[in-house]
């Protein structure tokens, strides 16, 4: 019974063993010795570039995330609701702000994965796994273009919005335009 | 008449607050560590943590953080005609301005390179 329960346990650890090798494998069959070496004598460098990144992401973070709700908050929903009150067919203006809302929402999910990626690389001590640690540095890179193309959708849901807030001027007050024009 | 008197029973003096005492401050720590426990969680999962300054590695980015409230806000009230609609524009326009920069968050700052751990021999041939 006892030899059963180990052999079972030998078993279980192998399989865990082999199960996780082809993450670290992926990237080590691509990896020269001259590749890991540099790694290993340039770590202290890029763990504190990734560091410096880290440390100036914060801020740019905070003011963007801060700009991006006012706009939705101060701006968007505040001109939709007033439209609404005065009886004007705003649908289109509202679906874009919803998806805008959603969009912030997804770059703040952006970001967290990116802090949280940034945080495991900078805690993996390159001078010994300096395999993992580049793994982890391609993790980091993977999460910073998803925050980037996450603001970038939100750009273009701003100039989205703005096109839209053109089209109803033109649509419902082309005439008043022309007389202040004229 | 031999009736028997009940006894009084011995009382000893107990220190009221030995037991009780105890269990409430016992119970107020543990709560108050619980309740440490799951706002600490809270804050850190709803990524509240990611828009706090203070945190420790951080102070020297405050002067970064614009702490003012600036943003002008459009007003929900009143008529709406071609003019409320150019006041929205003008007021949009100046205030996206600030967001308008795409090149944030682009991954040329962790590039191999700009970390030092490209790949000597991949470099030496480019180089040739």
């Amino acid at each position: 019974m006892k030899f059963r329960l180990k052999r079972t346990l030998t078993l279980a650890l192998m399989a865990a063993v082999f199960a996780g090798a082809p993450v670290f494998a992926q990237a080590a069959s691509t990896m020269t010795d001259a590749h890991i070496a540099r790694i290993k004598a340039n770590c202290q460098t890029a763990l504190a570039t990734l560091s410096q990144i880290h440390t100036n992401d914060s801020p740019i973070y905070i003011n963007r995330n801060q700009m991006y709700f006012s706009i939705s908050d101060k701006l968007m929903a505040r001109l939709n609701s007033r439209l609404t009150l005065n009886r004007y067919d705003a649908t289109q203006l509202v679906k874009t702000a919803s998806d805008y809302n959603a969009a912030l929402t997804d770059f703040r999910t952006a970001y967290k994965n990116y802090d949280n990626s940034m945080t495991t690389a900078l805690g993996i001590d390159c001078t010994k796994q300096p395999v993992g640690f580049y793994d982890a540095v391609i993790d980091v890179r993977t999460a910073r273009e998803q925050v980037r193309t996450s603001s970038d959708k939100l750009s273009s849901l701003i100039a989205q919005y703005q096109q839209q807030v053109q089209q109803f001027k033109d649509q419902h007050f082309s005439s008043q335009t022309n007389e202040a024009k004229s | 008449m031999n009736e028997s008197l009940p006894t009084p029973e011995l009382q000893v003096s107990k220190p009221w607050y030995r037991k009780e005492l105890v269990i409430f401050v016992g119970g107020s720590i543990v709560i108050a560590f619980l309740l440490v426990v799951a706002s600490m969680a809270m804050y850190t999962s709803s990524g509240d943590s990611l828009l706090d300054a203070s945190r420790p590695g951080f102070k020297s980015i405050q002067k970064e953080v614009d702490q003012s409230d600036t943003f002008e806000a459009f007003s929900t009230d009143g008529p709406v005609d071609a003019s409320t609609i150019d006041q929205f524009q003008q007021l949009y326009a100046k205030q996206v301005k600030s967001v308008s920069n795409s090149n944030v968050f682009d991954n040329s700052a962790l590039s191999d390179q700009a970390l030092g751990i490209d790949d000597p021999s991949v470099t030496t041939v480019q180089n040739q």
